[in-house]
């Protein structure tokens, strides 16, 4: 059996635990409450007036004016997270952290035989239990013979659920539901399926897998096994640690822009903050993504494979601005993003670099990497990102403009951790880095 | 609502069995005695290690302070300053 467990509106949930003011009430997690920029999380006080992740900060404010607007730190709950899955370890090594508040736990390996059904359900019962009295927080688990029907599971009552499902329940009671309520099925795809008639679960498992395959490849056929709560993806323990499959930043801006030196200035910094990534874990990247959303929320993303690998920011900058300038029209934008994917680990199947540094380049470039691995990462930062902070708010290097104009002292969070966006995929990779660290400096 | 305010601060602080907690602090002229240590997270600024402190004053009002071992040095990071 495998347990899926799903901690309940967890950003919010840990606001309300640290601040009991506000237990009981609408809470709204999102990034400076002053600034633009969306929900990354929402109390369960808060839903009922239809306030959801994703949703501009403005749209919410209008939904729900007296919820309290809380600027997420990212840290604070990574570090829970990382509590539960120590916790977790307690009961099976063969625990996935899927995102910063979900894991999965395997208990096929438990005993001769794994745990039985009864058995996973009183466990699943005494980890609901530590939760709430350990840490004040609320999960739902779900309990499926795979990964994907304890996935599913776990959604279907919330908060504070515990789902058992096996095959035949799964089908009972997922076939009549929205094709797009399946794991997997995002809202293109499901399109794609009405398009084809296919408008339930049901509908999908009793689909022919030849038409599936031809409108799907192999994904068609993966989706037809999945409507059936067929699964056999491995839980993957963490201590066995899973290499990322890519690194991306991106940023909400503060308003609406086609200023192109800003937006090259933003580029440059997220290029940057990719880069050092790159380099902080061993890596170097065979395939830069650029992602740009208009003032109409539209969203386009733009690939270039490259020849060779690349891990310097410098490289990465040149082919975001390459792809931008072939990409924008110049319509206002809303969100700028760069990552990268094709990650190999450096020195491995490396031909050479695109951008061919001379030894001094490199000498500097591992200087500059000691000076923020010693000092943080606002330390140094490239000249021309600093373009993108000529507005209001923010000045570099720890000082920041209060509300009435005055500059404040420089916090702790520092001007780049001020900036930070709080978003639910950042604080899931640094789980997942934090883990990998720790693998790192164990072995 | 939370006001960002990055403000020094001085706290008397216990260290307790290896671990620090904040008693009270002084912040704009007044002792704010620490009712209670509501959540702890710690978060690195290159080697310098910042520990964070949710905490509550008598009046059930909620902060948030740090420790910056490179002071070392303490600061009120935020305060709730009542309903929007």
């Amino acid at each position: 059996m495998i347990l899926l467990v799903d901690m309940d509106a967890f950003f919010a949930s840990v606001e309300q635990l640290h601040h009991p003011h506000l237990r009981g009430k609408p809470v709204i997690v999102c990034g400076d409450p002053t600034r633009r920029g969306v929900v990354t999380a929402a109390s369960y006080e808060a839903r009922p007036f239809g306030v959801r992740a994703g949703m501009p900060t403005a749209e919410a404010k209008r939904l729900c004016p007296h919820a309290e607007f809380v600027e997420g730190s990212p840290r604070k709950y990574v570090e829970k997270s990382l509590e539960l899955l120590e916790m977790f370890l307690t009961y099976t090594p063969d625990v996935e952290p899927f995102s910063v508040d979900e894991a999965f736990l395997d208990l096929s390996k438990l005993g001769e035989r794994g745990a039985t059904r009864e058995a996973a359900v009183a466990m699943a019962r005494t980890i609901q239990q530590r939760i709430a009295d350990e840490h004040g927080l609320g999960a739902s688990i779900g309990i499926g013979p795979n990964k994907l029907i304890a996935k599913m599971a776990s959604g279907v009552n919330k908060p504070r659920g515990l789902t058992v499902l096996d095959e035949e329940e799964f089908r009972q009671l997922f076939w009549p539901q929205d094709v797009q309520e399946l794991w997997g099925v995002g809202p293109k795809m499901s399109e794609h399926l009405k398009r084809l008639g296919i408008r339930t679960v049901g509908d999908l498992g009793r689909a022919g897998e030849p038409m599936l395959e031809q409108s799907f490849g192999a994904v068609g056929v993966h989706l037809k096994h999945a409507a059936w709560g067929r699964d056999q993806t491995p839980v993957v323990p963490y201590h066995e640690g899973v290499d990322p499959k890519s690194m991306g930043h991106e940023v909400t801006l503060p308003e609406d822009s086609r200023e192109e030196a800003f937006l090259e200035g933003t580029l440059l910094r997220l290029a940057d903050q990719v880069a050092r990534r790159l380099r902080g874990e061993g890596f170097v990247a065979r395939t830069l993504t650029l992602k740009l959303r208009d003032f109409r929320f539209r969203t386009i993303t733009r690939q270039k494979a490259l020849t060779v690998s690349v891990d310097d920011h410098l490289a990465i900058f040149e082919v975001a601005k390459a792809l931008w300038r072939a990409n924008w029209k110049g319509e206002p934008l809303r969100l700028l993003g760069v990552s990268a994917s094709g990650l190999e680990h450096k020195g491995e199947g490396e031909q050479g670099e695109l951008f061919v540094q001379d030894d001094r380049k490199k000498t500097l470039q591992e200087a500059l990497d000691k000076v923020r691995d010693k000092l943080g990462e606002a330390s140094v930062v490239p000249a021309g990102s600093l373009m993108h902070r000529r507005d209001t708010g923010h000045v570099p290097f720890g000082a920041m403009k209060r509300k009435d104009g005055r500059t404040r002292r420089a916090g702790p969070e520092g001007a780049a951790g001020a900036q930070a966006p709080i978003t639910r995929e950042g604080a899931a990779s640094q789980v997942k880095r934090t883990l990998r660290d720790q693998k790192r400096k164990g072995s | 609502m939370f006001e960002s305010l990055n403000d020094p601060v001085d706290v008397l602080t216990a260290f307790v069995d290896g671990a620090m907690r904040p008693i009270r602090f002084r912040w704009q002229g007044r002792v704010v005695p620490v009712r209670q240590v509501t959540g702890q997270w710690n978060r690195r600024e290159g080697q310098a290690v910042l520990r964070y402190f949710a905490v509550q004053g008598p009046h059930e009002e909620s902060y948030e302070l740090c420790f910056d071992s490179r002071g070392p040095r303490w600061v009120l990071n935020r305060a709730w300053s009542g309903p929007a």
